[in-house]
């Protein structure tokens, strides 16, 4: 038994063929079409006003946007970006607004606008999730740039009051001398410091930078050193020759030095402050996720379903002797294929219309375009199946063999017809091989249709409406050449 | 059809056959497995374009047969190639809408034909269910039940037991006698002798065509007349001198009968046996003639002696 297995397998070089290298022709298809860069760094489009605050910030922080997502360039027109959106021709727009610091200083966080379209629930997250971390990881920069900024004046500050200190006590060394332009130009620099100081120092506790006590303490013994200088300028003011309040402004200042000296070096610029915040608008609405396989599923169970039916309609015949048997009747070939595709294009879309309004009824599975429209849709991709499967039958020299290559299309198309995986994200010759399956035109039309309300697009119903005419021309070419 | 040749790739499997049909008759086409009966009919029913030669059925190429020419023409293939899941009913009146019946008139037909084949009965049943005769006789139904002026038979009767075979023959004669014309192909050489004209085809040549009977003589070189005549008469050469100038050749032999008394055998060869037996009988006056017989010998004795002489004359 098990040798006249063998040579019977054998001896179908055909069989043996689509049996072994078709599987490893779709892996191996897949496997050089699948770019997981796109799914990882999806493409956008920047809309950022020319010479503005916010390009400038785009160019600084471009790193963080590249890292990111796949810029392919920038534009100051938003709705011609949104266009573009629309005929998929980038995965997203990011609005990047022009005043951001204007408003963060106005108390507000600067909206970063990025806009997307997908109706897919699991592989249509890559957009808000890059941007979040996009958000995240600008916010950090920008933060981190500016607090590190902050620390560095901090030092700077530190130091010009030791020397301000001290030219104030040397110019303070005679009676004349507080009232002296020297010793008004070291008071006047020393106001200035003290409120650089006031306003990093108050940054800081802002940010949330440093101990929280520390920043305080800091802030109070500036409030006491100004105070103090107040009463030095005071005595300036009046000409007042004695060395007033120069003491207490020595004791503010000292008491002032030690707390910044306090202050640690290596504060971490870690921002906790979020200049930006993240504002996504998705163009469609998805549906759940059981709600965005079902118009896949639905297209994918007419192809199977009348791939083989048709698959085996002719074979069948021809093998069993029927086929000889209506050629010496009056049925012409046309009639033959024609009697056959009527009862299978009945049976298959009657079946899938009950599938799709068990779906719509049970499961809450949306149909947006209405019923209408889905049937179309759905006609259109059992006439083009059906135009498949009658040319593999016409061609298979066994139903083995046809049922092998229905099988082969059915594997295919959760590969390559954008059921599993989104079509944007393949390349090369899986783009080749969707266009020669129903279901890559059938389950785009069902999503337009179910999911989005839209009617079958251009492409689709020619895709299917061409597809169609040419395997049914060819079946019925090959199923006339079969007599001669 | 004159010359036709049929060939698949390098192989010849017709080599030039000339053949005419004549309206009303049983026409049977006899030869081994592989001799090309199968390919001449579907030639002839325009399933296969001829790769030589020419053909003309119903006075049209059989390749260029049109709607109208098929509606003349009746089909049994040799297997059974309607639907098991089907009844007997529904898989005729199946084939009849192939044929572009009318519902009434299909109705009719069908009940007719079923009641020609006997089974009416069983109309109901799915094919699957009913025996491989009744298959056939479904087929055979099928074939008929457009009213077909010409009827095409393949392989009839292959492996069906003797009896089913008869009543199949006797079909094929109530439709000969209905005004049909059947062209049938079989591998079982006696069935030549149930038709009306018969072609002998051997490696895809066409070895003889005629009546059986003319097939008989062809073979043989005539009917054979054998006697037995009582004892050894003294005169019984000069009257095989005589049985000489109205046979083609005589023999004779002398033994002992069942009875262990004397008898001679002779053997004469006529053109036609039933023409010639009496004037035999009258040239042996007065010699006692114990039995006359006409043997006719069986439709495989004359096939392979009609292909054994179509080798030896090739050579």
């Amino acid at each position: 038994m098990a040798t006249k297995e063998f040579w019977g397998l054998v001896r179908q070089p055909q069989l043996l063929l689509l049996l072994l290298v078709g599987p490893v022709v779709i892996m191996v298809a897949f496997g050089l079409s699948l770019d997981v860069r796109s799914i990882l760094r999806p493409s956008a489009l920047v809309v950022v006003e020319p010479g503005s605050e916010g390009a400038e910030l785009f160019e600084r922080f471009r790193g963080d946007f590249t890292q990111r997502a796949n810029i392919v360039g920038t534009t100051d027109d938003l709705e011609s970006a949104r266009r573009r959106l629309q005929r998929g021709e980038v995965d997203a727009v990011i609005a990047v607004p022009p005043d951001p610091l204007g408003a963060v200083a106005n108390g507000e966080q600067a909206p970063l606008r990025v806009v997307y379209n997908t109706i897919n629930p699991v592989f249509g997250t890559r957009v808000p999730a890059r941007s979040f971390a996009l958000v995240l990881e600008l916010n950090q920069n920008i933060v981190q740039a500016s607090i590190g900024q902050g620390i560095g004046d901090l030092r700077s500050v530190e130091g010009r009051l030791a020397e301000l200190a001290r030219r104030l006590e040397e110019t303070s060394a005679t009676a004349q001398a507080l009232s002296s332009e020297e010793a008004r130009e070291a008071t006047a620099e020393l106001d200035a410091t003290l409120a650089a100081l006031e306003g990093s120092l108050r940054a800081l506790r802002a940010a949330g930078a440093g101990e929280e006590g520390e920043v305080s303490a800091a802030l109070e013994d500036v409030e006491a050193a100004r105070s103090a200088l107040d009463e030095v300028r005071e005595a300036q003011a009046e000409g007042v020759v004695e060395r007033t309040g120069l003491s207490g402004l020595r004791s503010s200042l000292d008491s002032l030095q030690e707390t910044l000296s306090a202050l640690p070096d290596d504060v971490s610029p870690q921002i906790l402050a979020n200049p930006f915040r993240l504002v996504t608008e998705n163009l469609a609405t998805p549906p759940e996720v059981v709600g965005y396989y079902a118009p896949g599923v639905l297209a994918i169970l007419i192809q199977h379903i009348a791939v083989t039916l048709a698959s085996l309609a002719v074979i069948r015949e021809r093998l069993g002797g029927a086929y000889e048997f209506f050629q010496v009747s009056p049925l012409g070939y046309g009639e033959l294929l024609a009697g056959q595709f009527l009862t299978y294009f009945g049976l298959v879309l009657g079946a899938n219309l009950a599938v799709a309004a068990a779906l719509a009824g049970l499961l809450g599975i949306p149909v947006e375009g209405g019923y209408l429209r889905m049937a179309l849709a759905m006609v259109l991709l059992t006439v083009a199946s059906l135009g498949l499967g009658f040319s593999i039958s016409t061609l298979a020299k066994s139903q083995l063999q046809a049922i092998q290559v229905a099988m082969l299309l059915f594997i295919a198309s959760g590969f390559f017809a954008g059921f599993l995986f989104p079509l944007g994200e393949m390349r090369g010759p899986a783009v080749v091989i969707s266009y020669f399956l129903p279901a890559t035109y059938g389950i785009r039309a069902l999503q337009d249709v179910m999911i989005r309300g839209q009617t079958v697009s251009g492409f689709d119903l020619v895709g299917l409406l061409v597809m169609a005419a040419v395997t049914l021309g060819l079946a019925r070419y090959l199923m006339g050449r079969k007599g001669d | 059809m004159e010359g036709l040749t049929r060939s698949f790739g390098k192989e010849q499997v017709l080599k030039g056959v000339d053949l005419e049909v004549e309206k009303g008759e049983i026409f049977g086409l006899i030869g081994p497995s592989g001799a090309g009966k199968s390919t001449l009919m579907r030639t002839l029913t325009g399933y296969l374009a001829p790769s030589g030669g020419e053909a003309e059925v119903l006075g049209r190429p059989p390749s260029e047969f049109g709607p109208k020419e098929r509606r003349r023409v009746g089909f049994m293939p040799q297997g059974f190639v309607l639907y098991d899941q089907l009844s007997v009913r529904q898989n005729l009146s199946f084939v009849a809408g192939l044929y572009g019946l009318g519902f009434r008139e299909r109705r009719r037909r069908v009940r007719e034909a079923l009641e020609f084949v006997e089974l009416w009965e069983h109309r109901r049943k799915a094919a699957a269910n009913v025996s491989g005769g009744m298959k056939r006789r479904l087929q055979l139904a099928a074939a008929i039940v457009h009213e077909p002026e010409l009827l095409f038979v393949d392989e009839p009767t292959a492996n069906l037991d003797p009896i089913l075979r008869r009543r199949f023959w006797e079909e094929f004669r109530a439709l000969r006698d209905g005004g049909h014309t059947l062209f049938v192909t079989t591998q079982y050489v006696g069935e030549a002798e149930l038709c009306d004209r018969v072609g002998l085809l051997s490696g895809g040549e066409l070895v003889a065509v005629g009546t059986p009977e003319e097939l008989r003589r062809e073979a043989f070189g005539g009917e054979a007349i054998e006697l037995v005549l009582a004892g050894h008469p003294s005169d019984l050469a000069g009257r095989l001198k005589a049985l000489e100038e109205i046979g083609r050749s005589v023999e004779v032999r002398q033994e002992e009968g069942g009875s262990g008394e004397p008898e001679s055998r002779v053997r004469l060869l006529v053109d036609d046996a039933d023409l010639w037996l009496p004037r035999v009988l009258a040239s042996l006056d007065e010699v006692a003639v114990r039995s006359a017989d006409v043997p006719k010998p069986s439709f495989d004795d004359v096939f392979f002696r009609l292909v054994e002489k179509t080798t030896r004359a090739a050579g």
